[in-house]
């Protein structure tokens, strides 16, 4: 395959980037909703967890058009931050790197959680009659612990944040070099005589990517098995 | 001293399980807590510690409450300063043996430290170093308690602490905690199902039964109530006799238990005998059990021991209440 053009690299660089942001800005959140989640009695429980599972099953159009109505510069948080901090999200990098990370947001709560539940809570009980307090037994015993699990599923989360279509393009757009990501331009490809090849080459890409993604996060999550297990 | 004394006015409830217990402890020495699996014995560690909620009721340290239900007074475990070894030491396994010490070291209030002395105490000292995940069953106790020792707490609770060990395991572990008690005046409750680890630890007793404290106070005057003979299988009835009359007691030990199956009676003084533990005394009771074997008890010139025998063994020695009688106990019976 031949070396990939100046274009190909631009959309690139915005699929990684958007996606990169994407998980590193939500990724505290989602810690913090998957340690909730994973409390045994934790009051509204239900209600957080239905709240945290809701992009994954409404179409990612409705959540782009909800984003839309949120942010949009005539919306109620979008225009505190146009008019206060004149940020402007809609049809911007920004703008599809909060998208990208609402839609992946649900997949990043699960497999997060999931290693914060393999913790023996038992441990916790042991920490506290040592004077850990409940914010100490969180960054001393269940970061550590959770770790690697953690970092797994934001990794496996990224790799999903690479295809994500309909949010963003609702939200952010299909502006070339701006908000244009692999799935953007593959689909832009398609739209038009003979962007057969590009659409290949930008397919060929994404999958790449796609496996690169899912190697790691898979590795990592033997990793993390590994170490639960001693 | 205001600080001197724990009492517990309490109700917990777990599942279907409920616990009510009112008493009062002198912080000092090792009180034991008995009574059989299931009777909520670990459910009272855990309402002292915090770590379970009062249905009602109130638990204090002198004038300093930790909890009070009426009050709405609730010190989370990690302020109450009562420290707890649980029965399945519950290490951190992301830390070696130095660092789950070090977590405790460094929470604890002044003077911090000691991590050294007290590996160097408790025969640890090589495997600072080591995960704990291949410590033996022993050294993990070990360092669960060195771990709760570092904390410096007021009051130390530990759960079923020989769960996991027998024999010579049992015993060194043991009189570490007697010399720990002895050195560090810190006080300890135990909890144990183990009749013969009440009488070899404790100055006090608990007696729980059913979710209900049955009894309570010196461990002498417990060891010897009907109330605790109630909690014993019939194997284990006997009784405590202070450690000094035995030769095989263990070091430090402020009792032993001795079951009544493992004391022979004699009509006449024994001779030729290699049993080094021979009392004379004063058969104060004959009780027939249900199964027709009779149960004896004789006053020795300090406590009482209890011996079971056969309607024809106590017919042939000619046994009644008021007559003399010695009592054999082989050492390694103990």
């Amino acid at each position: 395959m031949p070396m990939l053009t100046a274009g190909e690299i631009q959309i690139l660089a915005t699929s990684l980037s958007v996606a990169l942001w994407a998980i590193v800005c939500s990724l505290p959140l989602a810690i913090a909703v998957a340690y909730a989640l994973s409390r045994p009695r934790l009051p509204g429980k239900s209600v957080l967890d239905a709240l945290s599972h809701m992009p994954l099953v409404l179409p990612p159009v409705l959540v782009g058009y909800l984003l839309l109505l949120a942010f949009g510069v005539r919306g109620p948080v979008g225009g505190f931050l146009d008019r206060v901090l004149h940020i402007r999200l809609v049809f911007t990098p920004a703008g599809a790197a909060v998208a990208t990370a609402v839609m992946c947001f649900p997949l990043m709560v699960r497999a997060i959680r999931l290693s914060f539940e393999a913790m023996d809570w038992r441990l916790f009980e042991a920490a506290a009659v040592l004077r850990a307090s409940a914010w100490d037994r969180f960054v001393s015993l269940a970061l550590p612990m959770a770790g690697p699990g953690v970092l797994a599923g934001a990794v496996t989360a990224f790799a999903a944040a690479l295809g994500e279509f309909g949010a963003v393009i609702t939200f952010a757009s299909n502006v070339e070099g701006k908000t244009q990501t692999l799935p953007l331009a593959i689909y832009s490809a398609l739209q038009v005589p003979g962007g057969e090849e590009r659409a290949l080459r930008l397919a060929a890409m994404s999958i790449a990517l796609a496996v690169i993604g899912l190697a790691a996060g898979e590795f990592l999550q033997r990793w993390a098995r590994r170490r639960a297990e001693g | 001293m205001s600080a001197s004394v724990l009492s517990a006015d309490l109700r917990v409830r777990r599942g279907g399980f409920e616990l009510a217990a009112k008493f009062e402890l002198p912080m000092s020495g090792i009180t034991a807590v008995f009574g059989p699996s299931g009777a909520g014995k670990s459910m009272l560690l855990s309402a002292i510690a915090g770590l379970a909620k009062l249905e009602q009721g109130r638990v204090a340290i002198g004038d300093e409450v930790l909890e009070d239900v009426a009050g709405k007074v609730r010190v989370p475990p990690s302020r109450r300063g009562v420290g707890v070894v649980f029965q399945d030491a519950r290490l951190f396994p992301h830390l070696s043996v130095r660092g789950n010490l070090e977590y405790a070291a460094k929470r604890a209030p002044e003077p911090r430290g000691g991590i050294e002395e007290i590996a160097a105490t408790f025969d640890l000292a090589d495997k600072l170093d080591r995960p704990v995940h291949n410590l033996s069953g022993g050294e993990k106790a070990r360092v669960a308690l060195a771990r709760a020792m570092l904390s410096r707490s007021r009051l130390l609770l530990l759960d079923e602490p020989f769960a996991s060990l027998d024999g010579a395991r049992r015993r060194a572990y043991l009189k570490l905690i007697m010399d720990v008690s002895a050195q560090s005046a810190l006080p300890m409750i135990v909890v144990t199902h183990q009749i013969e680890d009440a009488a070899e630890l404790a100055d006090r007793v608990l007696a729980v039964r059913e979710g209900q404290l049955v009894a309570s106070g010196d461990a002498e005057a417990v060891m010897e109530s009907a109330a605790l003979r109630g909690l014993l299988d019939a194997r284990d009835v006997g009784a405590r006799l202070p450690a000094g009359m035995l030769s095989a007691a263990a070091q430090g030990a402020k009792g032993v238990w001795v079951r009544a199956d493992n004391v022979l009676l004699a009509s006449e003084e024994p001779r030729g005998l290699s049993a080094r533990n021979v009392w004379p005394g004063e058969v104060s009771a004959m009780e027939t059990e249900a199964d027709g074997s009779i149960l004896v008890t004789l006053r020795l010139g300090q406590g009482y021991i209890l011996s079971r025998i056969t309607r024809a063994a106590a017919d042939e020695l000619r046994l009644g209440v008021g007559g003399r009688a010695w009592a054999v106990v082989k050492a390694h019976a103990i």
